[in-house]
């Protein structure tokens, strides 16, 4: 095992052409990512009923091929046109966006593409080292541990939000009352629903990306008029391209830490990439010595987020490979095509169906270097895009993000949902309130409900006694009050010096 | 003359064979199957795997067509508003959808009136407990001085349902956890050891007993299947083998009984093939195949059960 089923497996997938099927999976993760609206959800959803008729290996090589591109392919709309082409590139278009403004839109490309591969094979190689623990590992998260994750992720909203606490407080307000609309898990009550069953699952998480994410913004570039980069005379020299990849390795530090909390949270269940580059994104602004110049097309603020949401890829196949509990809502969909393919994720899934996994880690592992590399190379001509007057961007990205939005689940309701939010996140962009924290909000608002009401059941309405037992809840608690004191403690570090 | 009277005659008779009887030439296009869920899930496999082979039968394509939403109930109701042609069934989560209205919540099907093609597969249930628990067996766990605990999905849930009209049956009190994701976040709640115990289809808490981390210690049928592991009747528990989930097919109400035929013995076929056979064999995913005439029977049976624990449900 291990190692040497690595190796096999990296043999098998050359040697048998199937490499082809990693290949198309790429270019199609790249695409689905790039346009907003549709990312790895909706590509692997649409692939599920192709792959049944595929043997199960080639199914894992396709399926690799896409999780693997997808994030890198939306860091590009992201950095080109503010409109982040999956819901974890929304952090990446802080400081990406502002860099592609000045004409630096290929630096930009450059570090993501390279944060991105590096990002990924770190994942993967903790995924490696992580599979035989895995089963120890998601013992050790359970619901008084996820409660404190979301509490950890709710007071990096707050900290995050930097001069802006108050608006930040309520955009996080909205979207946690968004999260409470739906059947109540734990008494199957409906809350909210406007007495329409479409909104019983719950305000749903795609349309409402797209809607305050790529529709949003499409209104704001077309009151603007014009084109995103002023600086017509930068068309086709884009320099930078080589500086954003030397500027990951410099910024080693960041890039590692990106990782680590990508894998981390990853692995988390229900959290996702979306929660995973925010937090890498404020760790960051945090950590470093100039918060300021964040926001303002600071390369770091780019590597950060793009290597932690390649990073979950690895983190969140640890749950989804151990017991069948997606840590993504991509893996919640590959889950679909293991189960369609008679391959029962479980404790013993890696003794049965050891040549499937590793084919989907080799498969990964090429995607995420693939992705990139097909990145640098067509990066000339993309950042064109940027160029393009907003009269015809704005049809096109609209047409493509809603088409992409109904796509997913054939609901008309899903297309109105997109403009609603589409029109709420073209007012928070207006009035200077930050769209992330209410998408972080409504992601975590359903865990941190369950979650509660789970802890206290199970600990007889104890909680601190909960707590107490736990060291891993203990460190939890004492992250989440070192996130929310440091901002203070280093305000006071540099008065006395 | 003739030849064009006799031309015209057949063409009268070709046209009322056409209108008096819809089902002769049926089918003569694709067929939806429509599954209540995500792709993927287990209900969307059972269809994916079984409509290829009722195409071969048919002649037609059967198409799966996923419309989840509502706990299953969005699909459900798609299927029974559609017109009964046969060109629209679809598969169904029972008790999974005869319990919400019961509970007096509003849904936009009638199970009584639904026309049922039949049943693709049945799933035991069990309980079992964490592999190192000092509980061995189903007295040991309703006897702890406090409230057993339980982890499930949803409150509504097939499993759900099943522990709670169980449990209340024998007297034993339990606190029922739910919110957990699948059955497989239902069972490792009870690895962590924050629960006591989980029911759940035995075959998809098997794979946790084969690895040692989880024990049985009851199943819920008539003649124990599992070595040393009693069954619900070995313990004197007679109604609690009625209480399976059913991955039941049905059509929408009023469906002609001659397409109800040719659609119940093209399921039955498909589900019996040696194609499908083999694939639930390798993929462990066991079937139990009823003609329209059974599934009616156990539906009609189901309908009355339930009903009878009403109360036991509304708490």
């Amino acid at each position: 095992m291990g190692v040497e089923a690595f190796f096999q497996a990296s043999v098998d997938v050359f040697s048998s052409g199937s490499v082809m099927f990693v290949f198309l999976g790429v270019l199609l993760g790249l695409c689905f990512g790039i346009i907003p609206g549709l990312g790895g959800t909706t590509a692997l959803a649409l692939l599920i009923p192709i792959t049944f008729t595929m043997d199960a290996l080639d199914a894992m090589y396709l399926a690799g091929g896409v999780m693997g591109a997808t994030s890198f392919g939306g860091s590009i709309t992201a950095i080109l046109l503010n409109t982040p082409g999956t819901a974890p590139n929304a952090a990446t278009s802080f400081d990406g966006y502002p860099l592609a403004q000045q004409g630096k839109a290929g630096l930009a490309i450059g570090a993501s593409a390279t944060a991105s591969a590096v990002g990924g094979l770190l994942g993967l190689i903790t995924l490696m080292m992580f599979i035989p623990l895995a089963k120890e590992i998601v013992l050790l998260f359970g619901p008084v541990e996820f409660l404190l994750l979301t509490l950890l992720g709710l007071v990096a909203i707050a900290v995050s939000s930097r001069g802006k606490l108050l608006r930040g407080l309520i955009a996080g307000g909205f979207g946690l009352m968004l999260a409470f609309v739906g059947v109540d898990t734990m008494s199957g009550e409906t809350r909210f629903t406007l007495d329409t069953d479409y909104l019983w699952d719950g305000v749903p998480l795609v349309p409402t990306l797209t809607g305050l994410f790529a529709i949003s913004q499409m209104i704001e570039l077309s009151l603007k008029g014009g084109a995103v980069a002023s600086k017509i005379e930068d068309i086709g020299r884009i320099s930078g391209m080589w500086d954003g990849v030397k500027s990951v390795f410099i910024n080693w530090t960041v890039l590692f830490r990106g990782s680590i909390i990508g894998t981390v949270i990853g692995a988390i269940p229900g959290l996702g990439g979306t929660v995973a580059s925010f937090i890498a994104y404020t760790s960051t602004v945090q950590a470093s010595s100039d918060p300021s110049s964040f926001g303002k097309g600071n390369i770091i603020g780019v590597i950060a987020p793009e290597s932690a949401n390649n990073a979950k890829d690895g983190g969140s196949l640890v749950p989804t490979v151990a017991f069948g509990i997606p840590g993504s809502a991509e893996t919640a969909v590959f889950l679909g095509i293991l189960v369609l393919h008679g391959i029962d994720p479980g404790p013993t899934l890696l003794l049965e169906n050891e040549r499937e996994i590793y084919g989907l880690i080799i498969a990964l592992t090429l995607s995420a270097v693939g992705a990139s590399v097909i990145g640098l190379l067509t990066a000339k001509w993309l950042v064109k895009i940027t160029f393009v007057n907003v009269n015809i961007l704005v049809p096109l990205v609209v047409t493509i993000s809603l088409t992409g939005v109904y796509v997913l689940q054939g609901k008309p309701g899903d297309v109105l949902m997109a403009l609603i939010m589409g029109i709420v996140g073209y007012l928070m962009i207006r009035f200077d309130y930050p769209r992330l924290t209410l998408v972080i909000a409504l992601v975590l608002g359903e865990t941190a409900e369950r979650s509660f009401h789970q802890s206290l059941l199970i600990s007889d309405h104890n909680l601190v006694g909960l707590i107490m037992d736990r060291p891993q809840a203990i460190i939890l608690v004492l992250a989440t009050l070192l996130t929310l004191l440091l901002p203070a403690l280093r305000k006071r570090g540099k008065k006395t010096a | 003359m003739f030849n064009r009277i006799l031309a015209s005659f057949s063409l009268i008779a070709a046209m009322s064979v056409g209108v008096g009887s819809a089902a002769a030439d049926w089918p003569e296009k694709p067929i939806k199957f429509v599954v209540p869920y995500s792709t993927g899930g287990g209900f969307d496999t059972y269809v994916r795997a079984i409509a290829p082979e009722m195409e071969k039968i048919l002649g037609v394509q059967v198409v799966p067509e996923n419309i989840p939403g509502a706990g299953g109930q969005k699909g459900s109701a798609t299927v029974y508003r559609s017109k009964p042609d046969g060109y629209t069934i679809g598969i169904m989560n029972i008790p999974g959808l005869t319990v919400p209205p019961l509970l007096g919540k509003k849904v936009a099907y009638n199970l009584d009136d639904m026309t049922w093609i039949g049943n693709l597969a049945k799933s035991t249930y069990a309980i079992a407990v964490k592999a190192d628990s000092p509980i061995n067996s189903l007295e040991e766990l309703c006897s702890l001085g406090r409230p057993a605990k339980f982890s499930d999905t949803g409150p509504t849930s097939t499993s759900s349902v099943t522990s709670q009209i169980s449990m209340s049956l024998i007297n034993c009190p339990i606190t029922n956890v739910t919110g957990y994701k699948g059955s497989s976040g239902a069972t490792v709640a009870v690895m962590r050891g924050e629960v006591d115990a989980t029911l759940k289809p035995i075959s998809s808490l098997r794979k946790y007993v084969k690895s040692g981390d989880m024990k049985f210690i009851v199943t819920f049928e008539n003649k124990p299947s599992l070595k040393g592991v009693p069954s619900s009747r070995d313990l004197g528990h007679d109604e609690f083998e009625k209480l399976t989930l059913y991955r039941i097919v049905g059509a929408p109400p009023g469906l002609p009984s001659d397409i109800t035929k040719k659609l119940s013995d093209a399921l039955y076929q498909a589900a019996t093939s040696a194609t499908v056979q083999e694939w639930s064999k390798k993929s462990k995913k066991p079937l139990e195949p009823l003609d329209s005439a059974a599934a009616t029977k156990v539906m009609a049976e189901l309908s009355g059960f339930y009903t009878k624990y009403k109360s036991i449900l509304a708490n």
